[in-house]
């Protein structure tokens, strides 16, 4: 078997490697954040290192439905944007304010 | 090392720095556009990946749309100083930290473990084929479509249906009452 | 793999294209300033600038000379990395964009195929949609980071209309991806290429005076690209981001000197680009009148008697400079609609964008994709 020199050769592994970090750096950002809109912007580079490993897996294996699963993904991170937006929009003009903490004047 | 190679650490490194600077920046205009970076980044890594088609349309959805409305909304805002950018408590903290550190460790452990079995079982058969297939017909946007459009037609209508349903839901949310475009 | 030499050359000549094309475009833009001024001050019964030199050709390096020697200043309120980096952001992916459209006919030399164009893209329309697209950042970076509300303002509306015409503006172009079933520019302008000729239930049209451009087939997609193409580039009729009543002059109010002028060859450059695209998908690009890149070379040889190699360079300028014509008159429309209408107002833009060119281009989209089918599909 040859040897396979980590720098210079990239391969699938490689792709996915950089897709978990970019994934943890997002679930970082969604645990350690407290404003609304840096969560919602969070949850995107979730999306998009997941995306990331799926257009890796379609090429490394031939197939293109790993692309078509990352024009649905990005349909829906487009869509939860819109919607989380709007959400921080009129939760700004109630309270002046997107910090997460201001969430406790939802309970009863 | 050859231009792929560097290609990929270049955008590996673009990456992750802007993908860190989201998450560290306490400014979240600094946050907002380090995402676009990011989004640019992931759009180029598309191309090093040979889908042409979805690396324009990353940059017109992500970094065209959605990100341009995060950075409208937060000027609309003119958020300057965060009241507390991060989490309280530095116990908590560490574990939220630690927590997804063990989990990228697992999963980037997996990864690197199926390196071994991945190479030995699939490399002659799968690799090479696929290799083969995306090298012979570079043009993946016209499988795509026939893919998108005859596989995986429903999902695609149900998608158009979601996109409606969210437009709708979208103006029901945001219309403010008495505003200037007010009717009734 | 390719083998190390040929890419390093590849490389190289790319990167000696990409600068050229670079600064082809940036040295259009001072000519573009004079056409402007000059062209207004015809419109408008004045002289316009005419002291400095010929015609006052000289009056835009005098001008440049101001801009460079003026006080570099940043307003104290608004934050100085997003003032400084905004004017460069708005040069680069105009200038990035700009390097895919082709302009003439590939230079066929026994090794090597020479395109003039910055690169040839494969998605070219997509990648031109996405890079422009990022137009909407540095209108917004300029306008939040000047730290004043009229900026602020300017940039809110820019960016909002940007993003509201960006879906026309690609609603429109689904006409012509459809009628020529690519992506790719270079293939799109050998589809517009000869004499016009249609297929349409297993008979074929043709007509050998008339040219095969996309205008005839897609007359209501070309008025609604035209339109918003005014609109991505924020000119008039739809320059509300620097409505001078209301907002002074929008996100680049603070703006002087040098940094002016980088917005200034920005916007340049999105003409540019809206009329090369216009070119392309609707006038048929470099291709000449009637006339297929095949038949222009074999003119050439037959009539001249020259060799093929002279007759592919002389094949090549005569394309270029076709191209360089039909862009020259897009450029001129664009300037002359600028000072002919007035503006919208704010809620008149966005009701045309939405409630009218919107719906027309997609039952454009319907129609044209509905005549495709039928057409192609049986056969009488």
């Amino acid at each position: 078997m040859p040897e396979t020199n980590l720098i210079t050769d990239i391969g699938l592994n490689h792709y996915l490697v950089l897709s978990v970090v970019l994934f943890s750096l997002g679930m970082a950002g969604v645990l350690l954040r407290r404003n609304l809109i840096v969560l919602l912007m969070c949850i995107e580079l979730m999306l998009n290192a997941v995306n990331i490993s799926f257009v890796a897996f379609s090429k490394f294996n031939g197939k293109i439905d790993g692309q078509v699963m990352v024009f649905f993904v990005m349909t829906i991170a487009a869509a939860e944007a819109a919607v989380g937006l709007a959400l921080a929009v009129s939760i700004f003009k109630r309270f002046k304010e997107v910090n997460i903490r201001f969430f406790e004047h939802l309970k009863g | 090392m050859s231009s792929d190679a560097f290609l990929f650490w270049f955008l590996a490194l673009v990456t992750v720095v802007s993908g860190l600077s989201v998450v560290l920046m306490t400014n979240p205009i600094y946050s907002a556009l380090s995402l676009a970076m990011t989004m640019i980044g992931v759009s180029a890594l598309f191309v090093t990946l040979n889908a042409y088609f979805l690396a324009g349309v990353q940059l017109i959805v992500y970094a065209g749309a959605v990100m341009v409305l995060f950075v409208m909304v937060l000027m609309l805002f003119d958020l300057k100083h965060e009241l507390q950018a991060f989490t309280r408590g530095r116990i908590t903290g560490a574990i939220k930290i630690a927590s997804v550190g063990i989990l990228s460790g697992l999963i980037v452990g997996a990864v690197t473990m199926g390196l071994k079995t991945a190479t030995t079982l699939t490399e002659s058969a799968s690799a090479a084929n696929a290799a083969v297939a995306l090298k012979t017909n570079p043009d993946t946007t016209r499988a795509l479509a026939e893919n998108l459009f005859i596989k995986n037609i429903f999902g695609f209508e149900a998608l158009g249906v979601l996109l409606l349903v969210i437009a709708v839901g979208t103006v029901a949310l945001s219309r403010s009452k008495g505003g200037s475009h007010a009717r009734d | 793999m390719l083998s190390m030499g040929n890419s390093t050359f590849e490389i190289a000549i790319n990167a000696v294209k990409t600068i050229l094309v670079f600064f082809m475009m940036v040295q259009a833009v001072p000519i573009l300033v004079w056409l402007e001024r000059r062209g207004s001050a015809f419109i408008q019964n004045r002289f316009g600038p005419n002291r400095v030199g010929p015609l006052g050709l000289i009056q835009l390096l005098a001008d440049a000379v101001k801009f460079l020697t003026k006080e570099d200043f940043a307003p104290e309120a608004g934050n100085r990395f997003l003032f400084y980096c905004a004017p460069v952001f708005a040069l680069i992916p105009a200038a990035i964009a700009y390097m895919a459209i082709p302009m003439s006919v590939p230079l066929v030399t026994e090794s090597y195929t020479f395109l003039i164009q910055g690169y040839e893209v494969n998605v070219g329309i997509v990648f031109i949609l996405g890079i422009s697209s990022l137009a909407a950042y540095t209108i917004l970076m300029a306008g939040w980071g000047s730290g004043s509300k009229f900026s602020l303002m300017g940039a809110l509306r820019a960016s909002a209309q940007i993003i509201s015409y960006e879906l026309a503006l690609g609603l429109a172009i689904v006409g012509v991806i459809l009628l020529y079933g690519t992506f790719n520019l270079t293939e799109m302008i050998h589809a517009q290429a000869g004499a016009f000729h249609f297929s349409a239930f297993g008979y074929t049209i043709t007509a050998p005076w008339a040219p095969n451009w996309g205008i005839f087939y897609q007359p209501v997609g070309a008025i609604l690209f035209f339109a918003a193409a005014f609109a991505e580039s924020n000119r008039l009729p739809f320059d509300l981001a620097e409505g001078e009543a209301e907002l002074v002059a929008g996100f680049h109010t603070e703006y002087g000197g040098f940094k002016m002028l980088m917005f200034f060859i920005g916007e340049y450059g999105h003409m540019m680009i809206a009329s090369g695209l216009m070119v392309t998908f609707y006038f048929g690009g470099y291709s000449i009148w009637a006339a297929t890149p095949a038949d222009v070379q074999q003119w050439f040889a037959d009539t001249l008697s020259v060799s093929n190699q002279v007759a592919n360079i002389l094949s090549v300028i005569a394309h270029f400079l076709c191209y360089t014509v039909k862009f020259a008159i897009f450029l001129w429309i664009f300037i002359h609609v600028r000072w002919t209408l007035p503006r919208f107002r704010y809620d008149q833009l966005m009701d045309l964008g939405w409630k009218t060119m919107l719906p027309w281009a997609l039952a454009n989209t319907i129609i044209t994709a509905t005549v495709i089918f039928v057409t192609s599909y049986f056969i009488l």
